[in-house]
């Protein structure tokens, strides 16, 4: 557990779109799991390591990420000292162009106000449950100057991916971005930490060089000008760089091992509190392998799926490999299968909608079928 | 404290030793209820629903797990700057101290707090009792009315009317009598245990009642009496929505079932009137291969491999290969092993069902558990914390508890733990 690290989460990546789940709201404010945002699990890794200032950085569509974050009391990041702090982009007097994209600018604020020694910073993309206490502790060992966490399973998820060639001590030499073909199965998981005092100075250069943007492995690739470690992550670690990439994470919870790692290893994964009333299933209700959250009313056939909260299925309707975010009702007589449902859709009697499970169907928020 | 109109004080200081085990570490209402919620959640949530900001809840038996739970109130949004959810247990005194010797009592001996609100009306509610009401209602009609004191009252069956404590009214039901369990009723309208004073009026009887050792310092027996007497002016006010008493193990186990039986009739999805609960912070729930779930009610964190039929879970409950759990109540964290068959239990907090128990009202006979005080209805009751051996066989109507002595072949308890 720290008191002086402090905590990074950049909330979007221009680079990822995941279609019409990433069109009304920032990648890490995607629905995951059932009952969670993306952000929260990087949110809770960082209040189980025992850091108690975090920062979220964002540039647009940061609506329904704030109404999820909230005052961060749910991340009991409610605090008079430190706590949670929202960083839209915004123009201040460091700022040197005025199209309210100084991302750099307004990091800059939060980190000069921190007392804390060390930042993590950590990329919303990536679904996993863990402490940093680990991977700090490396960094001091090391001598580093900057440490980059990585895994080896990654090949598989798809772009971007950032590929690290690492030589016998640990030390970064080379990265790739998406190659075509790699020497390396080393792929970072955009989760850095190094000393705060180095972020000010490798970001004032940044701005002082014309730079606006933020990014997690454009400081990986400084890896001529100061001793970049990595550290690799053993744990599950789920990528979500596509629709692709979001399909296949949320069927892997599934997946025994892959639900014991990330919710029950004894580290609670935070998320906003709803409410809702407990689950009823009712007389010809039939569910198996599936993920069902509070709130919803199961009259019909549920296999292989990840229901979210308040969700109404009627009889005779049968769900197959599907996710079904919040507040949707699906009527009955429906079959559905490998299809994405967003928040509040709404499938009318009878519909049938099958897409493939390497290619789902997305309905996007609010949509009716 | 900020002045406020209204202050409401929840009675939950006591014991519930008609629940048996249930409540021996902990008051009756932080007795889990409902797969989500705490008993003490529906007088909450409809004191905040209602716009009741100032909550006191007096606690005096077990108060730790009911203290924990109400916390800083910040569930239920109780937790304002000048307002909020105080717990008020009997506290020490220059000269004197007691415990609260009745419900009445309770109340005198805050009224200090009460005073520093400065409220006009306080509203007195039991915490035992689910159901969903609005008291801002309940207070228009008092206002409209001039009463001095509004008593809620529900219409029950004339055959059950012995068993509450019943208003006699005339006219626009002001109310002219109070008979506590009548044996001949003259009315069938059941006290509801939430009643509304005007301030003033109720301090003063509650000071003249502490005066009087004769009482029993009790709001149905003493105070109710007394503002008669005096001719104040006394309403009864007409409730007719859901409203279930959970004190006993069969009330619990049936108002329980009400939630899958018939669900619109308590609707705990109405948006507008929600149930607030304190969060366990768990993952949803997971039903497996082989898993299947009818006529149930279940929430985060529970993980279900067996067969669960008409019954409500709570939290983190898990339920292996091959069990069968019917018509039961399981608390959090309680594990149903494989190949266990067991009906009509009400199971405490994380308490291990070894594999193969059977228990139920269809295994006859009795043994060293049976416990016709507390259980009827062939409803057996598990004790928190324990481990059920292996194969165990539990005829209906026992209540498992490690305080009871049984010889080695009869006991049914491998060992106890804390959660």
């Amino acid at each position: 557990m720290f008191n002086n690290v402090m905590g990074l989460i950049l909330a979007d990546n221009k680079k990822i779109s995941l279609g019409e789940l990433s069109g009304p709201r920032a990648l890490s404010a995607i629905p995951f799991g059932g009952r969670y945002r993306i952000i929260d699990f990087m949110l809770s890794n960082m209040v189980n390591s025992g850091v108690k200032n975090v920062g979220v950085l964002t540039y647009n569509k940061y609506k329904s990420l704030m109404d999820h974050l909230g005052t961060g009391a749910a991340w009991s990041l409610d605090r008079k000292n430190d706590g949670l702090h929202i960083l839209p982009p915004y123009v201040n007097s460091e700022a040197t162009n005025i199209n309210g994209d100084e991302e750099l600018a307004g990091v800059l604020d939060f980190l000069r106000t921190s007392r804390a020694t060390y930042i993590i910073v950590a990329a919303s993309n990536v679904v996993l449950n863990t402490t940093f206490d680990d991977m700090i502790r490396s960094h001091e060992n090391s001598g580093a100057d900057l440490t980059v966490m990585y895994n080896r399973d990654a090949t598989k998820y798809g772009s971007p991916s950032y590929i690290l060639d690492v030589d016998d001590d640990g030390f970064v030499k080379d990265m790739l971005y998406n190659p075509q073909k790699s020497s390396s199965n080393k792929c970072s998981l955009g989760i850095i930490c190094l000393r705060r005092d180095m972020l000010v100075d490798i970001i004032s250069k940044q701005m002082s060089h014309g730079l606006t943007h933020f990014g997690i492995h454009s400081m990986v690739k400084m890896f001529d000008e100061i001793k970049v470690h990595a550290y690799e992550y053993k744990g599950t670690a789920l990528r979500i760089n596509s629709v692709q990439g979001y399909f296949n994470s949320s069927m892997s919870l599934l997946d025994e091992s892959v639900r014991n790692d990330l919710f029950w290893s004894g580290k609670p994964i935070y998320t906003k509190v709803k409410d809702e009333a407990p689950t009823l299933y009712f007389d010809n209700a039939d569910v198996s392998d599936s993920i069902i959250s509070d709130g919803c009313r199961i009259y019909g056939n549920v296999e292989n799926s990840i229901i979210f909260r308040s969700v109404t299925i009627s009889k005779n309707t049968t769900l197959k490999n599907c996710v079904v975010m919040q507040d949707v009702h699906i009527s009955e007589n429906c079959h559905l299968e490998n299809v994405i449902l967003d928040k509040n859709s709404f499938v009318r009697p009878g519909v049938r909608l099958v897409g493939h499970h390497d290619y789902p169907v997305v309905i996007g928020k609010g949509a009716g079928i | 404290m900020a002045k406020a109109d209204v202050v409401a004080m929840i009675l939950a200081g006591g014991q519930g030793a008609r629940l048996g085990v249930l409540t021996k570490r902990i008051a009756k209402p932080a007795v889990p209820f409902g797969s989500r919620y705490r008993i003490i959640d529906f007088p909450l949530s409809n004191c905040v629903n209602s716009g009741i900001e100032i909550v006191g809840v007096l606690s005096q038996y077990q108060p730790l797990a009911l203290n924990t739970y109400v916390g800083n109130g910040h569930p239920w949004d109780l937790d304002r700057n000048n307002a909020g959810a105080y717990i008020l247990p009997p506290y020490q005194r220059a000269g004197e101290s007691s415990w609260y010797k009745g419900t009445a009592n309770a109340i005198f001996q805050n009224k200090d707090f009460i005073d520093d609100c400065n409220p006009e009306y306080v509203v007195v509610l039991s915490g035992d009792h689910i159901y969903k009401m609005d008291y801002s209602a309940m207070l228009k009609s008092h206002i409209e009315k001039g009463a001095d004191a509004t008593v809620a009252v529900y219409e029950v069956p004339w055959e059950e009317a012995p068993r509450f404590g019943i208003l006699n009214t005339e006219g626009d039901d002001a109310i002219v009598e109070f008979e506590e369990k009548p044996k001949q009723p003259k009315s069938n309208l059941a006290s509801m245990g939430v009643y509304i004073f005007t301030w003033s009026t109720l301090r003063d009887a509650l000071i003249r009642d502490e005066a009087d050792p004769e009482s029993s310092n009790d709001f149905g027996k003493n105070i109710i009496p007394m503002l008669l007497n005096d001719g104040k002016k006394l309403f009864a006010y007409r409730f007719s929505g859901y409203w279930k008493d959970v004190g006993t193990i069969s009330s619990l186990w049936e108002t329980n079932m009400d939630i899958l039986d018939k669900p619109e009739d308590i609707n705990l999805v109405d948006r507008s009137w929600k149930i607030f609960s304190r969060n366990p912070v768990k993952p949803s729930q997971f039903i497996g291969t082989e898993g299947k779930v009818t006529n149930s009610a279940l929430t985060d964190g529970c993980r279900i491999y067996g067969d669960v039929k008409h019954s409500v879970l709570s939290e983190s409950v898990v339920v292996e290969k091959g069990a069968v759990v019917k018509d039961c109540v399981l608390l959090p964290g309680v594990v149903v092993k494989e190949g266990a068959h067991i009906e009509r239990c009400i199971v405490d907090f994380g308490t291990i069902i070894g594999k193969d128990v059977k228990a139920g009202p269809s295994i006859e006979g009795e043994g060293p558990y049976t416990n016709h005080k507390i259980c009827s209805e062939g409803i057996c009751v598990f004790e928190r914390s324990l481990k059920i051996k292996d194969g165990a066989v539990i005829p209906a109507n026992s209540m498992i508890d490690s305080d009871i002595e049984v010889s080695d072949e009869e006991n049914v308890i491998e060992s106890t733990f804390r959660v």
